[in-house]
């Protein structure tokens, strides 16, 4: 154990305090272990199903010319899409001094960091030399949108690492005081952390300043993520509003992937105390609102392909409205629209449940409207061609399921290493906050308290 | 300084599918069996682009013999991450094999479609592998490629004019297809030499590219009467 | 190689010369020549002639270590002038196929099991000869049968010698159609049965009655060059193409009107035009009456009065009537034949249809005057060889070739070859059954339509020897096969003309080794003649098939004229020569000639004599036949329903009614491509990849419908479905095509292979399969046109 002697008082009340939020850690089911047990599987298939491309090559997967981009591209796109969740909301949140974030920045920002190693990974995947990688920094080529890209997420895992981390250094500190295993690791990371003023002055001040440094590298993310398809001069990718779209679309799927995984943190470990119908109904909010700026988006965009009625763009358009792509355009319009919206405009539905629903769907959605901008436009390339139909091969739903698979694994294990709700804060919040509302509230609303 | 380009002859044209073999022989373009062709995986460098509208009897049927373009403003080497694929002083838009990392961006940024991807390594059975082209390397799997003008032509046709000390006349740098052609509908030559044929067809009245209006600036021009 | 750059450039010509001749834009100067031609990484250029097809396109074969690494044109060529078709380049894949035969194969097992044992020559030659000499001995020599495809020039008298010295008249023709131009109709009208040379580059009006020129010409380069010339080469004059037929083909597509009309019908719509021609007075007076009978009336020997062409015509086929027959309609009638009379030269091209039909086309030719002039029809002379030395037939060969023909026919030499008549007689047995069967380039099982009947055929056949290189449906089913080298890998002469009736004799010349144990058919059959002694020790006197090519060459070198194949400025440059009546070629011998030949690829004669009368018209009347007296000199079959003039006139017959109009709605045509034609290239990837590139079509056979009718029948693009006659059904994959009419339905030839090795077993279908026996009486060649058929999905 400890060199110190621990008092055992302050050991149990520390840990009783929150003691839910310390429960993941101390103890492990044995759900999760069957859980981890299940995902390990689906993973190490998915890894054999990559492997069996890597030694083949990409004919492996349902790619053809001229559709040379599929699932991998999208779940590109997706996958960096949803790391908006994190970073982004809570910087917002925290910025915004909303009270209600500090049960959720935390998992938020969990997402974002795990979730771009997949977007990235799936870029990985999709190439076709991996072998050649480093060949991105060996001959860069900086006109390339997708360096951009390459710099840009750099850029994002980095702060967001950061931002991830600062936040959570009391905490590893709690659990090297109080914790019961692994207490070297947390004595290492949590970099002599012993809560002083100016410790947390300083805390205070590094998460403020990542917290507005990380606003605009999102926002930068996923705009050069959209500049991939939009500084090609291809129909229908060749649009100016592609950058706020993607961004716009990004926070929605974020908002969507980050309440659904507070439903089951909440559920799973047993966090309803903190993860209250308030947040919930918050956040339901919050994607009613993306819900209808991704509308006027898709709207506006469609919209203004159809005004300009060019044969080329048409193809694509009424492949989408009615052809062969009609099933994941309305389905897209569907889940990202139809579903959502009227569960996310009444508060009686924006209940825990209400926006599990309402969130889910917008995943789906979110990941088709991935689909039918990568794949239409290159189906009906500017030439006209073979008739070429691409369907995803069990390789490739495999290693987005392998992805999926990966992604909840490393969540669970982050649960089980680190408070999944940043304990701290809700102290602080508890403690602090209701004295420091109130000064904040004297100061901007007239006739409160100004003596 | 030359300006590599091509003129196509489509009154001359008949469609015959010469370029798109000769290109195939000349640059060891895997054997892509029937499976995968159905899959729409075949390489062709140069290939023939029905354009067929209108409805019966009332058709308007074009055949075009598309090879890269080899835009000036070229699309496809702006994205390229590792300059595997790049316009050269010649205005050859040239393609590194070993250096490309197979991201498929510049296939999907060419608006004409004419960069292929090697989905598997490419295959011959072993009775055939002698008989591939010496001059063009043989590509892995996973790599892009493409219509090059023959450039490896070009770089023999500078040796050899090296070794007897002339100039490079029009007739030592033709590509395979130019040469097959049994319409004589294709002709090869430099842009910048005003008096070149080449130069001299495409400021024919018939003379036209394809997409202009992209601003990709193709070095390929074809010739049709109003058809 | 001889010629070097420097040479070139000496001799005057330069790139500008060439390329104002319409030439190629490959040069002679561009390819190195090698100072030790076998050293290790040296690499030569040979000329040869490519084997493809019977384009007879020299070329360049490049070689490398032993390896033919490309294939170029020879732009010494006159036939294609350094250009290629896809198919020649393909040539490597024919020669490095990873499923060719690789050296005599012994069946074991059943026939068509396709299990073999490989044997040694020695073997293989012995179970030929003993077979032979029992034949012999048994005084069964007439019922050894060869059937033989399509190649021509000293092998073909090589085989017809060895048959007239064994004593069978059984020399089958395969190649029922290969001229591919309608030479029945020539035949007709100029009493000569061989393809004619249309003069292609100097027409300036070319109407198209469903002759697929683009794609289906005999010989493909030149037809291809002859296009771009048409269109292009001379200076503000772009010739106009008129393609009249019921599918908008590659090259209806590239014509500058595509007509359609309904199958079988192009002789009406030829016989309206003619017509307006008439009626009009648009016909050129002079040629009519000099040059041609029975356009007018006419009175016999026997004082009886016959109907003159005119007359018949005029009465018969006004335009309201072809119109209503053809579905064309009635000023596009009036137009064309305006247009046809005025733009001369202009020309008229038909395919091989009924003779009639045939002759309808041939006919226009003939009121224009479009015979025997420049962008006319040409008639060729042949490449002087050598003819073959005299010998004694002994009796059982005089006793064997005084049998009648299995087809039908009497004496070695016939016009018309009836493979399909030889299949029907095998099983009926009569007038007797065949003990045994040579298969030489030619692939029955494959290439007639019903092939069933051929399989039967064959199985009443107790020994069959192939002799093809590669494993196809016929070779699957012999007893023997003796594998021949493929072009690349041996000796042979190929004879032709140009599209300007110049001769040409190509040299065919080995640029590899033999990749395996594989003999040259010509070399086994000189062999067999030694083994079976007598008579032919005199009859094939010679050790290899190189020799006799040495031996035919005499014939050129001693009819002086021509020269081997120059630089292409040297065409005018001979004529000059020739005008100034002294003859300066570039060989004094014929060693030096043989050898001049190999370097340079062939020899040709650049001169066509005109109004040699004798030699273009060998008609009774030794004139142009409006009214076919030749026709008498067919003895056998009923030609016609009548017996009256018309039946001597072209004239529309309506065909025989095949299957219920009601149960099989559309009609069925048949159509080839450029890639991939017959069998003989079936097994090159390169080609079959680009089977159809105006559907982006590859590997498979489609069906093209017009969109309507698919429809109408519930068939979506890319379905799979079955087309159906009552003869048989194949599956094909449905593409709508707005090219195709709508009650007629397409599908091309060329796959459907049921052997063949990886790349044709198997793939696509064979439409022959919807053919039936319905036989052309005149010529005996089956009717592909119009059988009816059904579709649905699969
Ligand atoms: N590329 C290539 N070219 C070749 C050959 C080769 O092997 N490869 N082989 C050569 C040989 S052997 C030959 S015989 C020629 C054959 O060449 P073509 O004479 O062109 O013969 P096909 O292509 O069989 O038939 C010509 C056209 O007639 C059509 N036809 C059938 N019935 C009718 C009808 O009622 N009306 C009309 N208008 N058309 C009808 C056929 O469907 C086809 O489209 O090709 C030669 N050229
Ligand atoms: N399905 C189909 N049937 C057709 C036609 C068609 O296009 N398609 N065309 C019709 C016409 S016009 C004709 S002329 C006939 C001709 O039909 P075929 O006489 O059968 O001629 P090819 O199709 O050229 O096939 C010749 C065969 O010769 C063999 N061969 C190839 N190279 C060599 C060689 O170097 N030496 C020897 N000894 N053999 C070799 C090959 O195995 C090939 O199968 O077919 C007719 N029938
Ligand atoms: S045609 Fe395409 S591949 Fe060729 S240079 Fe232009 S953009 Fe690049
Ligand atoms: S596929 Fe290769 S050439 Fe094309 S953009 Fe990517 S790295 Fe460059
Ligand atoms: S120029 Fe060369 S590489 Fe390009 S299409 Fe022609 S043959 Fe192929
Ligand atoms: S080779 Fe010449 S004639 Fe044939 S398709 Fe190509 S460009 Fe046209
Ligand atoms: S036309 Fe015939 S002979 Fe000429 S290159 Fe083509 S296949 Fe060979
Ligand atoms: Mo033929």
């Amino acid at each position: 154990m400890d060199e110190k002697h621990l008092n055992v008082e302050v050991v149990d009340s520390t840990l009783r305090e929150d003691a839910a939020l310390f429960e993941p850690i101390r103890r492990t089911g044995k759900s999760f272990y069957i859980t981890l047990l299940i995902l390990g599987v689906v993973i190490l298939w998915a890894v054999w199903a990559y492997l069996h491309q890597y030694r083949d090559g990409l004919g492996v997967t349902g790619l053809a010319r001229p559709i040379f981009w599929g699932v991998y591209i999208t779940n590109f796109v997706f996958f960096i899409g949803i790391s908006h969740a994190g970073t982004l909301i809570s910087a917002i949140l925290r910025l915004a001094k909303a009270e209600w974030r500090r049960s959720i920045t935390r998992s938020a920002e969990v997402i974002t960091v795990l979730v771009l190693f997949f977007g990235v990974g799936n870029i990985l995947i999709d190439l076709g030399q991996p072998d050649r990688m480093l060949n991105i920094i060996k001959f860069s080529q900086f006109q390339s949108p997708l360096l951009w890209d390459v710099s840009s997420i750099t850029i994002y895992l980095a702060a967001s690492s950061i931002y991830l981390y600062l936040p959570l250094i009391p905490d590893i500190a709690l659990l090297r005081d109080y914790g019961e295993k692994w207490r070297w690791f947390y004595r290492i990371l949590s970099l002599g952390w012993k809560g002083t003023e100016r410790q947390h002055h300083l805390l205070e001040k590094g998460i403020a300043f990542m917290a507005i440094l990380v606003i605009p590298v999102a926002v930068s993310v996923h705009t050069v993520v959209s500049f991939v398809f939009a500084m090609t001069i291809q129909p229908m990718w060749h649009s100016a509003i592609f950058g706020p779209y993607f961004v716009a679309g990004a926070i929605f799927s974020g908002i969507a992937a980050l309440i659904v995984a507070m439903n089951v943190i909440r559920k799973v470990y047993h966090l309803e105390d903190y993860l209250r119908p308030v947040h919930f109904n918050n956040l339901g909010i919050l994607l009613l609102v993306m819900t209808l700026l991704w509308f006027y988006f898709t709207f506006t965009e469609y919209l203004t392909t159809y005004y300009g009625g060019e044969p080329i763009h048409m193809a694509i358009f009424w492949s989408k409205f009615t052809g062969r792509f009609a099933p994941y355009f309305w389905g897209m319009f569907l889940f990202c629209f139809i579903i959502p919206l009227p569960i996310l405009s009444f508060k009686r539905t924006r209940t825990p449940m209400g926006t599990l629903i309402a969130s889910i769907s917008v995943v789906i959605g979110m990941w088709l409207e991935r689909f039918v901008i990568v794949v239409p436009t290159l189906t009906n390339p500017r030439i006209p061609g073979e008739m070429v139909l691409y369907f995803p091969t069990w390789i490739e739903w495999s290693i987005f399921a392998g992805c999926v698979a990966f992604f909840i694994l490393l969540y669970m294990i982050f649960t089980k290493i680190f408070p999944i709700v940043s304990i701290w804060e809700v102290r602080e919040g508890r403690e602090k906050s209701m004295a420091e509302v109130q000064e904040r509230i004297r100061t901007y609303l007239p006739g409160i308290g100004v003596e | 300084m030359h300006r590599w380009g091509m003129v196509i002859d489509l009154d001359k044209c008949s469609g015959c599918q010469a370029c798109v073999v000769a290109c195939h022989a000349e640059n060891n373009i895997g054997i892509i069996g029937p499976e995968e062709s159905a899959k729409g995986r075949t390489i062709s460098w140069i290939e023939l682009i029905p354009y067929i509208e209108g409805e019966y009897p009332h058709i308007k049927a074009r055949l075009l013999p598309r090879p890269c373009m080899h835009c000036d403003h070229p699309p496809c080497t702006k994205v390229c991450p590792v300059n595997a694929t790049y316009k050269n002083e010649e205005g050859l838009v040239a393609q590194i094999n070993y250096r490309c990392i197979g991201c498929r961006y510049c296939t999907t940024a060419c608006p004409y479609t004419v960069k292929y991807f090697n989905w598997y390594a490419p295959q011959w059975p072993k009775e055939m592998k002698g008989s591939l082209n010496r001059d063009v390397s043989i590509r892995t799997k996973g790599v892009v490629e493409k219509c090059t003008f023959c450039s490896h032509r070009l770089l023999k046709a500078r040796e050899k004019v090296k070794a007897e000390g002339r100039d490079l006349l029009p007739e030592d740098y033709i590509p395979a297809c130019v040469q097959a052609c049994p319409g004589g509908a294709m002709y090869f030559g430099d842009l910048n030499d005003p008096f070149s044929t080449v130069s001299t067809l495409s400021r024919e009245r018939r003379a036209f590219r394809l997409m202009e209006d992209l601003g990709t600036e193709p070095k390929v021009y074809y010739l049709s009467e109003g058809m | 190689m001889k010629i070097n750059r420097r040479d070139f450039l000496k001799m005057g010509g330069g790139a500008g010369a060439a390329v104002a001749l319409g030439g190629g834009f490959w040069k002679w100067s561009q390819f190195p020549v090698a100072e030790k031609p076998n050293a290790p990484g040296v690499e030569k250029w040979i000329p040869t002639i490519c084997g493809q097809c019977m384009g007879g396109c020299g070329i360049l074969v490049r070689v490398i270590d032993g390896w033919a690494v490309n294939i170029a044109g020879n732009p010494l060529h006159p036939v294609n002038r350094g250009t290629l078709c896809p198919k020649g380049i393909a040539g490597l894949q024919g020669l490095y196929d990873p499923d060719r035969i690789r050296t005599p194969l012994k069946r074991i097992g059943k026939r068509g099991e396709g299990q073999w044992q490989p044997i040694s020559w020695v073997e293989a030659l012995q179970m030929v000869t003993s077979s032979l000499k029992e034949l012999r001995k048994n005084g069964e020599s007439y019922q050894l049968m060869v059937l033989g495809g399509k190649y021509r020039g000293l092998m073909r008298s090589l085989w017809e010698r060895f048959l007239e010295a064994f004593g069978s008249p059984n020399y089958i023709d395969n190649q029922f159609q290969w001229e591919g131009t309608p030479t029945e109709g020539l035949f007709l009208t100029q009493g000569i049965y061989s393809t004619p040379a249309y003069d292609l580059e100097n027409v300036q009006y070319l109407l198209s009655f469903g002759s697929e020129l683009l794609e289906s010409y005999w010989s493909p380069v030149q037809v291809l060059r002859a296009y771009g010339y048409f269109r292009r080469g001379k200076p503000g004059q772009r010739g106009k193409l008129v393609q009249i037929e019921p599918r908008l083909s590659i090259t209806g597509i590239k014509a500058d009107e595509w007509i359609p009309i309904q199958p079988g019908a192009e002789g009406i719509l030829a016989l309206g035009i003619a017509h307006m021609i008439i009626k009009e007075g648009l016909y050129k007076k002079d040629f009519a009456s000099n040059h041609t009978f029975g356009f007018e009336g006419w009175t016999d020997e026997n004082g009886k009065e016959h109907l003159g062409f005119k007359e018949f015509i005029l009465s018969e086929y006004e335009p309201n009537v072809v119109s209503k027959k053809t579905g064309v309609p009635v000023d596009t009638v009036i137009r064309l034949a305006r247009e046809f009379a005025t733009n001369q030269p202009s020309l008229a091209i038909g395919y091989r249809d009924r003779p009639f039909h045939q002759m309808a086309v041939s006919v226009l030719n003939g009121l224009t005057g479009s015979i025997d002039t420049t962008g006319g029809i040409l008639i060729p002379r042949n490449v002087p060889y050598q003819a073959f030395p005299p010998f004694k037939k002994d009796t059982i060969a005089q006793k064997g070739l005084d049998k009648e023909r299995i087809d039908g026919g009497k004496g070695l030499r016939r016009v018309i070859h009836q493979p399909y008549l030889f299949a029907q007689n095998v099983l009926s047995g009569r007038p007797y059954k065949p003990k045994a069967l040579f298969l030489y380039y030619t692939n029955p099982l494959f290439s007639n339509p019903k092939p069933d009947l051929f399989s039967k055929a064959f199985a009443e056949i107790p020994f069959i020897v192939s002799f093809s290189p590669y494993m196809d449906d016929s070779t699957h089913f012999a007893d023997l096969v003796l594998p021949d080298h493929t072009p690349l890998e041996r000796w042979q002469d190929d004879p032709l003309f140009l599209n300007n009736g110049f001769p040409v004799l190509g040299i065919r010349q080995p640029v590899v080794e033999p990749l395996y144990q594989t003999k040259a058919t010509g070399d086994v059959l000189l062999t067999i003649a030694k083994l079976l002694g007598g008579e032919f020790r005199t009859a094939l006197p010679w050790n290899d098939f190189k020799e006799v090519m040495a031996y035919g060459f005499k014939g050129i070198f001693e009819a002086k004229r021509g020269d081997v194949f120059g630089l292409q400025f040297e065409e005018a440059w001979t004529r000059l020569l020739q005008r100034g009546g002294w003859w300066a070629p570039s060989y004094k011998t014929t060693e030096e000639l043989w050898k001049l030949i190999q370097e340079r690829g062939g020899w040709w004669d650049p001169l066509y004599d005109f109004g040699e009368w004798e030699r273009i018209f060998q008609t009774p009347s030794k004139k142009f036949e409006f009214y076919a007296q030749g026709l008498k000199r067919l003895a056998s079959s009923p030609l016609s329903k009548s017996n009256g003039d018309p039946s001597f006139l072209p004239h529309w017959e309506e065909p025989k009614k095949m299957s219920d109009e009601k149960l099989y709605p559309l009609h069925l045509h048949i159509f080839k491509t450029m890639a991939v034609t017959g069998s003989r290239n079936a097994n090159q990837p390169w080609l079959s990849e680009n089977f159809g590139p105006h559907l982006l079509e590859r590997w498979i056979t489609w069906v093209e419908i017009n969109p309507h009718t698919a429809k109408e029948l519930g068939i979506s693009e890319g379905d799979w479905v079955w087309v159906e006659s009552t003869f048989g059904k194949i599956q094909a994959k449905a593409r709508l095509y707005q090219g195709a009419m709508p009650d007629v339905v397409n599908i091309p030839f060329g796959l459907g292979h049921a052997s063949g090795g990886r790349w044709a077993k198997d793939l696509g279908a064979n439409p022959y399969h919807l053919l039936g026996d319905d036989l052309d009486p005149l010529t005996g060649n089956p009717i592909q046109r119009s059988p009816r058929v059904k579709i649905y999905k699969a």
